[in-house]
């Protein structure tokens, strides 16, 4: 796995708005890579969501608009394909679930007509065929008595059935990258487990890789082999889910850690992090964070000087002028192929090489 | 300010207004304040508003003054023996008096700096007093307009300042044979009516029919209406299901069908004839009281409003109403338009007013006579006013839906 | 839905009661009573001890001197199919199965029935003629509207539709009429009616006679129908068209569609497969809406161009009080909307899934 699947480039995205521009991604660079989780954390308003879309180019044109910035999939530059050979790789090469599985499908059209849409547009089948893969697709995500399901109406379903039957849609084709954004937000804890369980489950036996959406840290421990974080547009720390759990290097991320609630410790009152998630449409000057951060201490710099994505340890970008050494860390493209230790075994052996 | 959210309920008691501390003043009123000044500032920056209200403002100014800009009395005149009169003052309706007094002290009620409400209950007190007071006091003369013409011409006026338009609506110009159906030309620069009357005298009376038949039916049908759907939507059940067949009852008969029946059988003053506009058309604002008022039940803040012990009418207009009253504003700025439109096409079929009312509906039915020949200025000028002012209604009511609408808002 | 239908139906006459009622409290709240003027008139015009005893032949006749519920009773009696049947005297008979009489025309001197059979074709013709212009006009052009959302060409669209359904149709009707069929400008349509002199004896189609080319009874026919109709319908295709566009782009904004751009779908697809049919549901609902309005418009339509419909009858019943002719066109024109509703919501329920009644 030395070549990235999806590699982000210094991706600039904007939107305008009847009060003017807005710029919510900002020089995000990272990559995906075979067979590996990507999550990327953040609170909402970050720009993951928008980064997210970004790949499978989805954001509404205008109001939105790519500034600059390259998104390579397996070597082409999705930003520059022709709208029809964006298509094909949507839903086929790159499939993407979304929060609301409530509202995601398509109220008048049956799970087996939705799904078999997306199978008889990529795999050249037809009829009965499509209804075929729909099924075996609607069963591999464990939907007992998927022939039935099949002939059924979304609002007949729950919550977490009709994640799955997304889920189920966005396999359906085989894809080699599936974005998930916030795919367990809208769902209840147990149903969420169970997602993320069989997210886990078809990544062992189909080796695609993820890029997983989430503002939930649980969720990252969980799930990621490396976590981008971002914070108002940017991505502010990207390593490992081991070397961040371990040693975040940038205060967002500390924060973000001091506010979970840790089993054991004898704490009567969560920290927080003072302040809110800055408005996309007035950012503040300098570091993005400074408004918040507990380091500044009245640092000029922090207020004039937005800090660049360095590698502040091995293979441990962050973005804070408050880091031992941080000025002399070199500026490298944020590329990390890393798989959980734990997992590797169960990677199927092509995908490694 | 921030702007509120659709999902965030207007008067959440647990909730106070951003920014909110003086614990003394009610935050309801506060945020309900705020989000009708939010409201009124998306509405009032698009065009479409500004284009409507203005046309609208244009027809309060000439209903207005209507008396002074069309009247076949004069304004001042002075006889032969040097005695100065103002025959216009003398000829002065009740209605006229109440109008001219209320707009003189709108305008100066506005350029004061009291509180909002004293203004509002000045106002009223204002028109309620001058409405009693005329009417006690002002005595209906009648005068025959061709005497100062007659007495112009002979010379027993020595001056006399004329209106802009010499000609009340009801001036029937009997001192010239040929003034009947006229085409715009010399003094009557918009031509003359059926009866020998000045059309452009007509037109700007009629502007206060158009107004206030507006106005005042759209009211009284979103009373009705919200009353019984609030009813319908809260209590549900079997106030529903007989609430449902009542409103099924006004929305299946074209509504034309039923002002024709309800207006041919109480041959109709305007009062009459609002309060019929208003019966007819009340079943909409029901339906959407009704719609949201069940959505509303279940939510937390009225249940907690329940639970918490407030009584049902405070329940239901403090919590409730605010929270689902924009879809019934909305569509009450289209009923305004439709309103104009019924009583407009009521005269027109001539079953409506009587025949002292100025309407531009009836107006439009002289276009045509039932010899075929067609007098243009009679379709043209009152057809232009009663678009204009139906257009007008309409525009604003799209801008406050594109204000108000949570679609829009959540964007 | 065969329980939900059975119900709604029944449920029809309730409302149905509701209408007669209304308009028969409203005919009987009338000074002077039902059709007061004009028996006042007609007497009249015999004068003296006549104009007496013409009042108490009509009294007699329809009842006029019973108490009014005794009247809407004995009305409703007559429309209902199954009830008692009149005698001759006006005394009720036993109860049978019988033909529902709607009663006879104070004023015309014509079975209700005979009137509304010769009035209802005309306005029948006009709507449905009208209907599916105003919905496949309103609906394509709400398509093209949403398409090319948000550039000047849009904002033109939107603002110019808002205004042709604020013309009203009384104005429209009188210029098209005063400037297209006129001697003094331009000549190209009849002043009204619906056929011309001589042209139920020509042939349907075109033909050519004698050696000259007749334009026969249908090319005829559509010459008087094209002002009634245009005025009829640009209101309601300007409303439906700016409904489509409002809800076609309401749904584009779905997360639904969200789902089928990430699937790889092109937006032809996007916009006729899916949120095509999402938006059609909008229509739906004001289906109902239209149709009474449709019938409120030919009310006008009618007056104008002079076609003998229900909305000529109408004005007229009305204008004269003529009790049995009105509650005969309201029963008439309640049932008509009565059905479009019930057909609204078994359209709804067909065309969305999420509805159920149970």
């Amino acid at each position: 796995m030395n070549e990235p699947l999806l590699h982000i480039d210094k991706l600039n995205v904007a939107f305008s708005t009847s009060r003017g521009q807005v710029h919510p991604v900002r020089d995000v660079s990272m990559s995906v890579y075979p067979g590996q989780t990507l999550a990327v954390v953040g609170e909402s308003g970050c720009g993951k969501s928008v980064t997210a879309m970004s790949v499978l180019r989805l954001i509404p044109q205008p109001p939105g608009k790519y500034l600059s910035g390259r998104i390579y999939f397996q070597g082409r530059d999705l930003l520059k394909l022709p709208e029809a050979d964006m298509r094909k790789v949507r839903g086929k090469e790159i499939a993407m679930i979304f929060q609301e599985p409530m509202t995601s499908l398509n109220p008048v059209y049956t799970i087996g007509d939705q799904i078999a849409e997306a199978v008889i547009l990529h795999q050249n089948l037809r009829g009965k065929a499509a209804y075929d893969v729909a099924e075996e697709a609607l069963r591999e995500v464990g939907i007992a008595d998927p022939g039935r399901r099949l002939r059924e109406y979304p609002h007949q379903l729950s919550g977490g059935m009709r994640q799955r039957v997304m889920i189920a849609m966005a396999l359906s084709c085989k894809p080699k990258l599936l974005i998930a954004d916030e795919p367990t937000t809208a769902l209840d804890v147990t149903i969420q487990a169970q997602i993320l369980e069989l997210l886990r489950k078809l990544q062992r036996e189909t080796g695609m890789a993820i890029m997983l959406i989430t503002h939930d840290l649980g969720v990252v421990a969980e799930n990621a082999d490396t976590v981008a974080v971002m914070y108002a547009g940017r991505v502010v720390e990207h390593s490992t889910v081991h070397d961040l759990f371990d040693k975040p290097q940038h205060p967002y991320t500390e924060g973000l850690f001091r506010s979970v609630p840790k089993l054991g410790a004898n704490v009567t009152r969560l920290e927080t992090i003072a302040g809110t998630v800055p408005n996309p449409q007035n950012f503040p000057n300098g570091c993005k964070f400074h408004p918040r951060c507990p380091r500044m201490a009245g640092d000029p710099l922090c207020v004039s000087d937005d800090p660049a994505l360095r590698e502040v340890q091995l293979r441990h970008w962050a973005a804070c002028h408050h880091i031992e050494g941080f000025a002399q860390a070199p500026i490298t493209e944020p590329q990390l192929a890393y798989k959980r230790a734990e997992t590797i075994s169960e990677i199927p052996a092509e995908v490694l090489q | 300010m921030t702007k509120l959210s659709a999902s965030e309920p207007i008067g959440n008691p647990g909730k106070p207004g951003p920014g909110e501390t003086d614990s003394t003043r009610d935050p309801l009123t506060v945020v309900r304040r705020s989000l009708v000044r939010q409201v009124a500032r998306d509405v009032l920056v698009r065009w479409g508003a500004q284009i409507g209200i203005v046309w609208v403002g244009l027809l309060v100014v000439l209903a207005v003054l209507a008396p002074v800009l069309a009247n076949s009395h004069p304004l001042l005149m002075k006889s032969k023996d040097g005695e100065l009169s103002s025959p216009w003052v003398k000829h002065l309706s009740t209605a006229d008096c109440t109008l001219l007094v209320t707009a003189v002290a709108f305008v100066i009620i506005v350029l004061t700096r009291w509180r909002a409400s004293t203004k509002v209950w000045l106002l009223l007190a204002v028109i309620v007093v001058t409405a009693i007071t005329s009417s006690i006091f002002v005595k209906q003369r009648f005068t025959s307009p061709d005497t100062y013409r007659d007495r112009l011409k002979s010379g027993e006026i020595e001056w006399a300042a004329r209106a802009p338009i010499p000609y009340s609506p009801d001036d029937r110009q009997l001192d010239d044979p040929t003034a009947r159906l006229r085409s715009p030309a010399g003094r009557h620069w918009m031509g003359t009516t059926a009866t020998g009357a000045d059309l452009a005298s007509n037109m700007i009376h009629a502007c206060r029919i158009a107004l206030s038949i507006g106005f005042i039916s759209t009211g009284i049908a979103v009373v009705i209406g919200v009353v019984i759907g609030g009813m319908m939507g809260y209590y549900a059940g079997v106030v529903d299901l007989l609430g449902m067949r009542l409103v099924e009852i006004f929305s299946a008969i074209p509504t034309l069908l039923l002002l024709l029946c309800f207006v041919a059988v109480f041959t109709p003053n305007l009062y009459m004839m609002m309060a019929i506009i208003g019966l007819t058309s009340w079943e909409g604002y029901a339906v959407f009281t009704r719609a949201e008022f069940l959505s509303l039940r279940q939510r937390d803040f009225v249940q907690s409003a329940i639970a918490s012990g407030v009584p049902l009418r405070s329940v239901l207009f403090r919590h409730m109403l605010p929270n689902g009253i924009t879809p019934v504003l909305i569509s009450a700025s289209f009923g305004v338009a439709s309103a104009i439109l019924a009583e407009s096409t009521l005269s027109f079929l001539g079953i409506g007013l009587g025949v002292d009312e100025a309407s531009w509906g009836k107006l439009l039915a002289d276009a045509r006579s039932s010899g075929g020949t067609f007098y243009w200025w009679l379709a043209v000028f009152p057809g232009v006013a009663i678009f204009l002012t139906v257009f007008a209604y309409n525009l604003i009511g799209e801008a406050l839906r594109d204000a108000l609408d949570p679609k829009v808002l959540k964007n | 839905m065969l329980t939900y239908l059975i119900r709604r139906i029944l449920l029809l006459i309730p409302t149905l009661l509701g209408i007669t009622i209304l308009v028969f409290g409203v005919m009987a709240a009338a000074p002077g009573g039902i059709g007061g003027p004009l028996l006042n008139e007609r007497g009249g015009q015999v004068g003296g001890a006549n104009q007496q005893r013409i009042r108490e032949y009509y009294e007699k006749r329809y009842g006029l001197n019973k108490p009014y519920a005794i009247q809407y009773l004995r009305w409703l009696n007559n429309i209902s199919p199954v009830g008692f049947r009149v005698n001759e005297d006006g005394s009720l008979g036993r109860i049978a199965v019988k033909w529902p009489d709607l009663g006879e025309s104070i004023t015309q001197r014509r079975p209700v029935s005979d009137l509304l059979k010769d009035a209802l074709p005309v306005t029948l013709i006009l709507n449905l003629v009208s209907i599916p212009l105003v919905y496949v006009i309103g609906i394509v052009s709400g398509i093209i509207a949403a398409r090319n959302r948000g550039n000047a060409a849009d904002v033109g669209i939107g603002t110019s539709q808002l205004a042709l359904w604020s013309i009203p149709t009384i104005w429209s009707g009188v210029l098209l009429i005063g400037f297209l069929a006129n001697r003094e400008y331009v000549n190209w349509f009849p002043t009204g009616g619906l056929t011309s002199v001589g042209s139920l004896d020509a042939s349907f189609l075109p033909s050519h006679v004698d050696g000259r080319w007749q334009a026969g009874f249908l090319v005829d026919r559509v010459w008087h129908l094209i002002l009634p109709v245009v005025c009829l319908s640009y209101g309601g295709f300007a409303f439906l068209s700016k409904l489509m566009r409002g809800s076609i782009l309401d749904n584009l904004g779905a997360d639904y569609v969200r789902t089928a751009r990430a699937k790889g779908l092109n937006e032809n697809v996007i916009l006729y497969r899916h949120v095509f049919r999402n938006s059609l549901l909008s229509l739906i609902t004001v289906a109902a809406a239209i149709l009474p309005s449709l019938l409120g418009g030919s009310i006008v339509v009618e007056t104008i161009f002079g076609l003998p419909g229900m909305g000529k009858l109408s004005v007229d019943a009305v204008s004269l009080r003529d009790r049995e002719l009105v509650l005969g066109l309201t029963f008439v024109g309640g049932l008509i909307g009565l059905t479009s509703m019930v057909l609204r919501d078994v359209l709804y329920a067909m065309a969305d899934p999420r509805v159920t009644y149970d």
